[in-house]
């Protein structure tokens, strides 16, 4: 899967950013150059596909072994980070840096999909990355991943007791989760008459003529696509049955027909502007929504619906340590200071993405001020991992006609 | 040994050209080899090469021999048929490029004609206010009129004299003529400069002399001022025609939806696919060779000009 939802911060800058980067990215070639270099991920073997009911303990990897306990952070090094575009408070990174005398380079991208390309050329030398936990499977498989030394990573402690243990990381031998977040849709009460969350089935809104040219769905393909497949009751989001990919096709389709909808990652920055009145949403987004709105605008405004008995997407990102990496040590150093309840928490308040702190009372962040009233929905509850669907990284097949799909949609049907 | 010193001197003056015009030529050749063939190579194998196993990366494969077609009848079968669903944007690019391309023209020729031939002192002023679009980048330009287009952007409030009408137009949200406007706006400076300097080369005795043989200033123009520039036009929209068919941030920036995707989206999309990258390859090829029509329009209209010249 790729995820790139975290554009956020407190003003346009990261739109901009974003879009700067679009433009960087505009002759194709050396994307196909740096792909060449991935030619020695082939010697994987048969791939093993985590899920809630098959977790999976993964190998530590002979090639690229932990690392020793007991080092201090080299002062004068260069800690390099891998992100999405304002996922990280910019104001943590320097105080990290003054506590150690180290130096932090910050490098982002759009989406996992061009992450992995750049990360198996093997030649950027990133020490951490964000990813989401569907990808984890596959850069353990490509040998692209160091595992962690839990020797400096005490802070685990600070998290939902079934972080500890993930389902796709057994003993998190090789991740941590950094944020957590839902998936469901936003609109404006201004240009929106209707309360969406009182329809019978919420997902209809992205079919109905009435909203043609006035909504968004996210750029992402397996949470769009999963979107389609919980709108007809399949809670299997990575179903790979022939009658539920054809039907999920045949709704792409027909949403393209009847309501044109954009197809951006940029809710956070479109949805306060105007340009459309709702939206496929990630609840991070939303929330961090509020500070794009027009001055004198209320955030009022805004809502987020997510299924009340947790039935819809829910998910987690990671971090994770890369074996091309020069800096592993300080890595984890930075990775036990994330996992830091107030270091977390400052995090939250600037990227708008929950951290599954203990510390964080889920049933108290309207009241701490994290999330306003409003959008209270947007919470992300323990108890919706049980609930939720989940999205999986998919066996081969599926995945290739999961992108056939998602390459005709975006081709305009 | 006045003769043999005379052959010698015939020999190297002879030798010294055959040198020259092959040294000159190097960079250039270099160039293309580092920079044009390599990376195309580069393309073709990854377009029939492989995909690794666990990432879906492209594997190229550089011998021929072994090169896998799979990808490109991928696409081809893809353009036309009842599984064409790449046929559509393929045909909006052309439409896009065409008209896009024709509002360029009709804007930057009289820009251009006036510059060169009715500015006078002004011209300098008025020449670096022509280039003054190239100090900003394109994607800042194009951020502009994301304002600027906004529902209650600058647009939507002229439009509606201040609010005294009721006009709302979603202008970002999947226009057709949203991306064609843009792509004009972005290109528009690219086409004026070249047709400057063809205007500009038009020997003004030329003119003189039709307007002293009767012609009025609109038969001097028909009969001679556009003829002598239409290898300027054809130039300018070659500079223009080529870097639109390959755009796709304007569309990503002023619709962002598949209603509006050109094939430099399709191409986008596949190279940020994991599997599909080999596609890319392909669209990149059908793109070269689409170009390839009017580079030789080009080629055959200089020859022409020469004939004429000679």
């Amino acid at each position: 899967m790729s995820t790139p939802r975290h554009n956020q911060g407190l003003s346009r800058r990261s739109f901009i950013a974003r879009a700067v980067a679009a433009g960087v990215a505009v002759p194709t070639l050396p994307a196909l150059l740096s792909a060449c270099g991935a030619s020695d991920t082939t010697s994987g073997s048969a791939s093993k596909i985590p899920a809630p009911n098959n977790p999976v303990r993964w190998p530590i990897s002979k090639k690229n072994p932990p690392i020793k306990s007991g080092q201090q952070i080299q002062a004068g090094t260069t800690l390099r980070i891998y992100n999405y575009a304002d996922y990280l408070s910019p104001k943590l990174i320097k105080e990290f840096e003054a506590a150690h005398n180290v130096t932090i380079t910050l490098s982002t991208f759009n989406d996992e999909d061009e992450a992995l390309t750049k990360i198996a050329s093997g030649d950027l030398s990133f020490d951490l990355y964000f990813p989401s936990y569907d990808s984890l499977g596959k850069m353990v498989q490509a040998d692209l991943l160091r595992p962690l030394n839990h020797d400096y990573i005490n802070n685990i402690d600070n998290l939902w007791p079934q972080f500890k243990n993930p389902w796709y990381d057994e003993g998190w031998e090789y991740s941590v989760p950094y944020t957590v977040y839902t998936t469901g849709i936003a609109w404006r009460t201004d240009m929106v008459s209707e309360d969406i969350a009182q329809r019978q089935n919420p997902y209809d809104v992205f079919w109905d003529p009435k909203y043609a040219s006035n909504l968004a769905v996210i750029d992402d393909w397996h949470t769009m696509m999963g979107m389609v497949l919980l709108r007809n009751g399949i809670d299997d989001i990575n179903t790979t049955k022939a009658s539920d990919i054809s039907l999920m096709r045949k709704q792409m389709m027909q949403m393209l027909q009847v309501t044109h909808p954009k197809v951006t990652i940029t809710m956070y920055n479109d949805l306060p502007a105007g340009q459309y009145g709702l939206c496929q949403m990630w609840s991070g987004d939303v929330v961090n929504a509020v500070y794009y709105l027009p001055k004198g605008q209320s955030p009022d405004v805004l809502r987020y619906w997510f299924p009340s008995d947790g039935k819809g997407m829910v998910d987690n990102d990671l971090m994770v340590v890369l074996a091309q990496g020069k800096n592993p040590v300080a890595a984890h150093y930075f990775i036990n200071y994330m996992l830091d309840s107030k270091t977390a928490a400052r995090n939250f308040g600037y990227i708008g993405y929950q951290p599954p702190q203990r510390s964080i009372n889920p049933n108290e962040i309207v009241a701490d001020g994290f999330v306003p009233k409003n959008l209270a929905t947007a919470t992300v509850l323990p108890r919706y991992f049980v609930e939720g669907s989940r999205l999986l990284q998919l066996p081969p097949q599926a995945d290739n006609e999961y992108h056939q799909i998602w390459q005709e949609f975006k081709a305009g049907g | 040994m006045a003769d043999r010193r005379h052959g010698r001197l015939t020999r190297s003056n002879g030798r010294a050209p055959r040198l020259i015009w092959p040294a000159l030529a190097l960079p250039g050749t270099v160039w293309l080899v580092v920079l044009f063939l390599a990376p195309m190579y580069v393309v073709v194998a990854i377009l029939f090469g492989t995909v690794d196993p666990i990432l879906r990366q492209p594997v190229p494969i550089w011998n021929p021999v072994d090169w896998d077609l799979g990808q490109f009848r991928y696409v081809l079968d893809h353009i036309i048929g009842p599984d064409g669903f790449f046929g559509p944007a393929l045909v909006r690019t052309a439409v896009y490029v065409l008209v896009a391309s024709a509002l360029c023209l009709l804007i930057a020729y009289p820009v251009a004609y006036y510059t060169a031939r009715g500015a006078g002192r002004h011209r300098g002023l008025l020449l670096a206010l022509l280039i003054a679009p190239f100090w900003i980048s394109y994607m800042m330009r194009m951020l502009a009129w994301i304002n600027l287009l906004q529902n209650d952007g600058l647009v939507n409030r002229a439009l509606s004299f201040g609010g005294v009408f009721d006009i709302h137009v979603n202008w970002l949200s999947g226009h057709a003529s949203t991306v064609v406007l843009g792509l004009v706006y972005g290109y528009v400076p690219y086409m004026i400069l070249p047709l400057f300097a063809g205007l500009d080369r038009i020997p003004a005795a030329t003119l003189e002399a039709a307007r002293d043989l009767g012609a009025n200033r609109f038969e001097t123009f028909r009969r001679v001022t556009w003829p002598l520039s239409r290898p300027a036009v054809v130039v300018s929209l070659l500079l223009t025609c080529l870097p639109m068919l390959g755009d796709y941030f304007t569309n990503d920036l002023l619709s962002a939806a598949p209603q509006t995707s050109m094939v430099g989206n399709l191409i986008n999309n596949s190279v940020l696919t994991p599997g599909q990258t080999g596609q890319a390859g392909a669209f990149v090829l059908l793109v070269l060779l689409i170009s390839v029509v009017p580079m030789i329009l080009y080629v055959r209209s200089n020859r022409l000009g020469d004939e004429v010249r000679s």
